[in-house]
């Protein structure tokens, strides 16, 4: 038994470490508006701006990357950029700050 | 050091291998011998029909969560490659045989058969193992286009897991499946993490309940984001990563009358005048 409880221990230890991966690259809000355009911008350029950040791919192409934008009093909005097959910025959207 | 996720799916197998062992029924008569019985599992992609009969039942119990809902069920890709259509499915017993009419959109209505149930009858598909996941669909008619209500879906989340639905397949999501998840922990907790798929590829969901509105973090949305491709074939999301979310089935400031809304990658085609 006490074997059991380690092992169970050991693995929500490890979904608990997975889980504490940072969000998102932090950028001012207004620089990621004022920036990234929808039909416009690239992937290429959204790395040359801002980075590397936290992203997720599909199988059919398209891409989904997040932003944290500090919002005061240790909020952060979400700014979330859809990419299409081409590389090419389709889709952009802003979450009111929330605590991390 | 491995990565987190080479190290989830060790301590998986690990504890996998554990249980097992647990699982293995050597009756005290048979101490020193050399003979052991082993309880079957199913096919995970053939559910039994005993716990399926029990998430209707439960569907029958709990329906103040969505009074005018009905409950079907559906089969999603979990492979691939899978081919969707013309797919049969039928209730077998030792001597019973019952098929399940499934529709163009792989939904189901499952038959109640007192014969089947006494046999412990398997629903089976006309797929590989493993090919497809299933999942309970409860929908309060007359909603807009686009949307869900949370009342249903809190429902979905017990009924599904009560019928057993969900087909993630490693030793970690089923060992997990198998020895903590239940209804009540997973569709009561904000780490029940109970995934739900939308009809087209999203790009945002929001709440919204009278004046109150709110959009689902981006860890809400995509499996929460963390799937690795390494972890990924374990998910029943394998194939509709895009279409997954969850919701704060937990969070009793969103009442039952909530609607959840979808924003989709691609915009719909707009209706062309007749």
């Amino acid at each position: 038994m006490n074997a059991r409880l380690f092992l169970c221990a050991a693995l929500l230890a490890g979904c608990a470490t997975q889980n504490a991966a940072p969000p998102g690259a932090q950028v001012a809000l207004g620089r990621l508006q004022q920036t990234v355009v929808a039909g416009q911008t690239t992937k290429a350029q959204l790395l040359a701006a801002f980075g590397p950040t936290k992203n997720v791919r599909f199988d059919s192409g398209f891409e989904a990357w997040v932003y944290q934008s500090p919002g005061g009093a240790g909020q952060f909005s979400e700014f979330v950029v859809l990419l299409d097959p081409s590389g090419v910025v389709s889709k952009t959207r802003t979450r009111a700050p929330s605590p991390p | 050091m491995m990565p987190p996720s080479i190290a989830g799916v060790v301590a998986g197998a690990a504890m996998s291998a554990v249980l097992m062992a647990a699982a293995v029924n050597v009756p005290a008569h048979a101490a020193g011998q050399n003979t052991v019985t082993v309880k079957s599992t199913r096919d995970p992609v053939d559910k039994s029909y005993r716990k399926m009969i029990r998430g209707m039942e439960r569907f029958e119990r709990e329906r103040a969560f969505a009074p005018h809902a009905t409950l079907r069920f559906q089969l999603l890709p979990r492979l691939p490659n899978v081919d969707m259509t013309g797919i049969t499915l039928r209730v077998a017993g030792d001597t019973v045989s019952v098929p399940v009419p499934v529709d163009e959109n792989n939904f189901f209505v499952l038959p109640r058969n007192a014969q089947a149930l006494q046999q412990d009858a398997a629903v089976l598909a006309s797929r590989k193992t493993a090919s497809m996941t299933w999942r309970a669909r409860i929908e309060t008619p007359g909603l807009p286009a686009g949307t869900r209500r949370l009342g249903d879906l809190r429902l979905e989340c017990r009924v599904g897991k009560e019928a057993g639905l969900v087909s993630n397949s490693s030793p970690l999501f089923g060992w997990i499946s198998d020895a903590l998840d239940s209804p009540e922990g997973v569709c009561t907790s904000p780490d029940g993490n109970y995934l739900f798929f939308a009809e087209r590829p999203i790009f945002a969901v929001t709440l919204r309940a009278g004046e109150r509105a709110e959009t689902l973090p981006f860890s809400m949305l995509y499996a929460g984001g963390e799937q690795t491709p390494d972890m990924l074939p374990f998910c029943d999301c394998q194939v509709l990563l895009d279409r997954t979310y969850y919701v704060p089935l937990w969070d009793a400031s969103w009442p039952d009358d909530t609607l959840v809304e979808f924003t989709y990658m691609v915009d719909a085609p707009a209706r062309v005048a007749p």
